[in-house]
């Protein structure tokens, strides 16, 4: 039982981690290793204006999540859209970024700024209590968690199928050219889909830097939990990545109720291998180059 | 209302379209035919600018150069160099060839991707026309793209273009792989959609035969040039034509 209820918080987990990366790889073919920068940044953001600028919480979460996504959208305007269709610098371009905004943070000595480092940075809880589900004990952060996993899946499923922008979105990830015929403009949907993915990340910050605390080094692994997700799942496939998720979250809980927390990484890599050597699209990816030579 | 000068285009040192010219006038259908690497899709996608697009990627890949040379006069001006996403926007609307229906969507999301363009309006009477002209396509409203028959999936793919309010659509090879019942039905919906909604249309393909009826002025297309103009009656009743397009 509490496998269960913990493995779906931790599956949670990695669907907010990967939601924003998997779409916009998904509508843009645009790998983003700036994700878990962005991530990084929510928490900072938010802890800043809460402790130095003497915000309401709800207030610095709104205000940070808005700067994050316009942040994203620059991204793609001013930097990503110089290089793109050359795959190995959209992901060198874009980890440098991340490289800037990960280690800019723990830059010490510039104006008085002492950096962020060590362990006295955390979010507070939204709702500070327990409670008991079926015999185990769980805080509500993390059931918040799984709502606002929740929430974000049936928004994303909402918003690619009814929304204009949406379904433009769902005819870019499917066929770019055929949906530049039909006006939809290529680097416009990038934009946003940058800008929608940015603010998935610091939505994700905001949920789940509350169990730990805010780190720079939290952005590797985001960024890597994204990329495992992602690459199980099939690149840029919503079902997969959910379905990716669910076997991660599944199979590190379970790794840590039988002691070995410690090998979740080689866990989530040993995985992305397995599943590599199997199905090389990922669970659900489409084999593209296949169908095209059929 | 589509006057095209002088174009060419080279893949590399290739020459895909040889200073083609062409005319469409407003309200008519303009046939374009040719046999196979005639230079008929080199020649669709200059039109609605998708080779700008490729010619960008080809860059960034460094891969094959492309070079457009030549004009592109609609409504006054020339847009040889305009992206296509715009070009759509000012009524050039390109139904490519092979359909590129979107295969994991459904119907009727294929539909309304194409209506991107469209106010909720013009996106609700276009649909019911759509409906209309195609009423195969209301039944089966719910199955994705990817598993329609060709020509279900042509259908398809000239109602998604006419969701994007075209002033001039371009239909490149629409008959392609279709059965002889099919083209006939095809070409009337063309010729009806036409007269209907009074847009103009510039098809392009290999066989004359079931298009020749609908259209009102016709080229053929070698080795990316045209070789031969006329109305649909002087080009059927041109020995070379007869031979090479009707096989007589």
């Amino acid at each position: 039982m509490d496998i269960l209820i913990y493995g779906l918080v931790n599956s949670f987990i990695y669907v907010l981690m990967a939601a924003g990366f998997t779409l916009v790889y998904g509508v843009s073919r645009l790998p983003n290793f700036a994700h878990g920068a962005l991530y990084v940044l929510t928490g900072f953001l938010v802890w800043t204006f809460v402790n130095s600028a003497g915000l309401n919480y709800f207030v610095s979460i709104l205000i940070t999540v808005v700067i994050v996504a316009l942040l994203g959208a620059f991204l793609y305007r001013f930097v990503l859209m110089r290089v793109r269709g050359m795959p190995v610098s959209e992901i060198i371009v874009s980890f440098a970024v991340a490289l800037i905004i990960l280690e800019g943070l723990r830059l010490q000595g510039i104006g008085g700024f002492k950096g962020f480092i060590g362990s006295s940075y955390t979010l507070p809880t939204f709702i500070d209590r327990t409670v008991s589900i079926a015999g185990v004990v769980i805080d509500a952060q993390r059931l918040l968690i799984v709502g606002i996993g929740l929430a974000i899946v049936i928004f994303m499923w909402i918003f690619t199928r009814r929304q204009k922008i949406g379904l433009a979105f769902r005819g870019m990830a499917q066929d770019e050219h055929a949906a530049m015929m039909l006006g939809i403009d290529s680097d416009l949907m990038a934009v946003l889909a940058l800008a929608v993915g940015s603010s998935l990340a610091a939505i994700a910050a905001v949920a789940i830097y509350p169990l730990g605390q805010v780190t720079a080094e939290t952005g590797y692994h985001v960024l890597n939990a994204a990329l495992a997700v992602c690459i199980v799942g099939g690149l840029g496939s919503w079902m997969g990545a959910i379905l990716a998720s669910f076997i991660f979250g599944y199979a590190t809980t379970f790794a840590s109720f039988m002691g070995a927390a410690k090998y979740q990484d080689v866990i989530l890599f040993g995985l992305i291998v397995l599943v590599l050597i199997i199905r090389p699209s990922g669970l659900f990816g489409r084999q593209k180059e296949l169908e095209e030579r059929v | 209302m589509l006057e095209v000068k002088n174009i060419m285009l080279f893949y590399e040192n290739a020459i895909a379209v040889n200073n083609f010219s062409f005319t469409a006038k407003a309200g008519k259908i303009t046939g374009i035919f040719g046999s196979n690497s005639a230079g008929k899709s080199s020649l669709m996608w200059t039109l609605s600018g998708i080779i700008l697009d490729m010619r960008k990627k080809e860059i960034m890949r460094g891969g094959e150069r492309i070079t457009v040379l030549g004009e592109i006069i609609y409504e006054g001006a020339n847009i040889i160099d305009m992206k296509p996403s715009d070009r759509a926007r000012k009524g050039i609307v390109l139904c490519p060839e092979r359909r590129r229906i979107f295969p994991e969507s459904s119907v009727m999301e294929n539909l309304r991707i194409g209506g991107y363009l469209a106010n909720a309006a013009q996106a609700r009477k276009t649909l019911s026309y759509v409906f209309e002209i195609f009423p195969k396509l209301k039944d089966l409203r719910h199955r994705n793209g990817g598993f329609l028959s060709g020509g279900e999936q042509q259908m398809l793919a000239i109602g998604r273009a006419l969701m994007a309010q075209p002033k001039v659509l371009l239909l490149d090879e629409p008959l392609l792989g279709l059965s002889p019942a099919m083209e006939q039905r095809l070409g009337q919906a063309i010729k009806s959609i036409n007269k209907e909604i009074g847009v103009t249309i510039v098809v392009s393909e290999q066989y004359a035969r079931p298009l020749f009826p609908i259209i009102d002025y016709g080229y053929i297309i070698e080795n990316g040039a045209a070789v031969l103009e006329g109305t649909a009656e002087e080009l059927m009743n041109n020995p070379d034509v007869k031979e090479a397009y009707f096989g007589i």
